[in-house]
């Protein structure tokens, strides 16, 4: 296979265009992902940061959960790579004259497995929770901080972004045609209406989450730079 | 009647005469409560009868007055003038071959639907089937379609790329028959192996301009690239539905 063989193959088109947005986003990634691991913050007065949790090295895997969800697949295919940027047909910024591939080559194919990132994903939720828990004792001694409620607000955001996924609701019955014709149907049926209720809003919930768990990990770092910032509301 | 004048450009082209397009302007009395199609009907009744517009019901019931409206593909009918400020364009859909001035030739539609397997039910035994509520509401909202083509229009691939994507009307057309209780075939394979569904990116433009708010991304064609994903590109999936094919074979 020659160099340009490969690169029609796994490379799409999108990343060979001039396009300071892409280039924007993947220096925000690597100083992101180096900060990361060059400042590493990983617990403060009973506090674990959730971006450690259980493991920094567990971020690739929700990092392609993310990348490879249906929300933001929409905002970056909108907003770094403009196909199209908007609805608006004056200032979509796509053309017949860019090359273009979908999700059918190479790199995109991943998106195809997002399912299997959403497993990874629903594993790293307790977690979350087992931090909060955690967080509540000091030296056997209960205190409820605000340090506690962040990570319990983050955990809560987490769960319903990751429960609100459309692979998931393909999974629990989405898929299904003929719900009378099975055993649990009406219960199946409930179940997914309830999700489909959730995915509704799966688009915020993807936002809220990423930019709560930023504010988190800011807030712990904060902390860890010794500002003032946490409050006891009830130790016994 | 107010005293307010609004003025309406409209694109003037007919392909049979020549290549070159041209946008005339008028200027028509706003009125409480009127639609672009109330002002392109007061242009052909009192400035220029020669303008071509198509539209039937005035209810956005029938789909026919699909245009860009400032930009935007809208139906003329249920797109208010007060909403759309003082100067207005109105464009035909760019993603199908003009006929003159606002129509378009949207007939290709007709010839897509024909490339998705039809319905195709199971043996069940003696008419009328019985069909229950929990089995078919998912699939109603896709009814719901009243065949505009706006959606067409404004999606990206359909519009700007040369692909086999056959666009969101039609995958909610395959996903209706798809989730149909009684119907035996699994068309997200054909889907994305023959109709392209593979070239869709989610970024939901046809869901932005449905008139009938169908959830076209949400509830259509994400399922059926779910489903894809299922039969053509999970391994787990995949063995498992062999799997269960094979155990059904053998009972038989």
């Amino acid at each position: 296979m020659n160099v340009n063989d490969f690169k029609n193959k796994y490379i799409p088109s999108e990343f060979l265009e001039f396009n300071p947005r892409l280039y924007a986003f993947i220096i925000m990634l690597i100083v992101g992902l180096s900060a990361f691991l060059i400042f590493p913050v990983k617990e403060i007065s009973g506090y674990i940061d959730p971006f450690y949790s259980p493991t920094i090295f567990i971020l690739p895997f929700v990092g392609l959960y993310r990348l490879t969800c249906y929300a933001y697949r929409k905002d970056y295919n909108r907003h770094i790579f403009k196909h199209p940027i908007g609805c608006d047909l004056k200032n979509r910024l796509d053309s017949m004259k860019r090359t273009y591939t979908g999700e059918t080559s190479g790199l995109f194919k991943i998106e195809n497995l997002h399912r299997y990132f959403l497993y990874v994903s629903i594993l790293i939720v307790p977690f979350f929770y087992y931090d909060f828990y955690t967080s509540l004792f000091i030296n056997n001694i209960f205190v409820f901080r605000l340090g506690s409620v962040l990570l319990l607000v983050n955990a809560i955001f987490i769960t319903l972004y990751v429960l609100s996924c459309h692979s998931l609701r393909s999974l629990i019955g989405g898929r299904k045609d003929c719900y009378s014709c099975m055993s649990y149907g009406a219960g199946i049926k409930n179940l997914y209406d309830k999700q489909s209720w959730l995915n509704k809003h799966h688009e915020q919930l993807a936002w809220i989450s990423l930019v709560f768990i930023i504010f988190v990990d800011l807030y712990l770092r904060g902390l860890t730079a010794g500002m003032p910032l946490d409050i006891t509301f009830l130790k016994l | 009647m107010t005293n307010k004048k609004v003025k309406f450009k409209i694109y003037r082209k007919d392909p049979k005469i020549s290549n070159d397009y041209r946008y005339d302007e008028f200027d028509v009395p706003m009125e409480e409560g009127m639609v672009v199609l109330d002002g392109v009907n007061y242009i052909v009744e009192h400035y220029d009868s020669t303008i071509s517009v198509r539209w039937n019901c005035k209810a956005a019931r029938c789909g026919s007055c699909a245009a860009e409206i400032n930009g935007y593909p809208k139906l003329m009918c249920k797109t208010r003038v007060e909403q759309m400020g003082d100067v207005i364009t109105v464009n035909p859909m760019k993603a199908f071959p003009l006929v003159k001035d606002l129509v378009t030739d949207v007939s290709i539609n007709f010839e897509i639907d024909k490339k998705i397997p039809e319905f195709t039910p199971k043996n069940m035994g003696k008419k009328p089937w019985t069909i229950y509520d929990i089995d078919v509401n998912r699939a109603q909202e896709f009814r719901k379609c009243i065949e505009c083509f706006l959606c067409q229009d404004t999606c990206h691939v359909v519009r700007d790329h040369n692909t086999k994507y056959i666009g969101p009307r039609h995958v909610i057309k395959a996903a209706a028959l798809d989730m149909h209780p009684m119907d035996v075939l699994d068309r997200s394979e054909s889907l994305t192996k023959d109709m392209g569904l593979g070239y869709c990116n989610v970024t939901k433009c046809c869901e932005e301009v449905c008139p009938e708010h169908i959830k076209i991304t949400d509830n259509a064609i994400i399922p059926e690239k779910e489903r894809a994903a299922d039969n053509m590109y999970d391994p787990i999936m995949m063995l498992i539905k062999k799997l269960k094919n094979k155990s059904n074979r053998d009972k038989k």
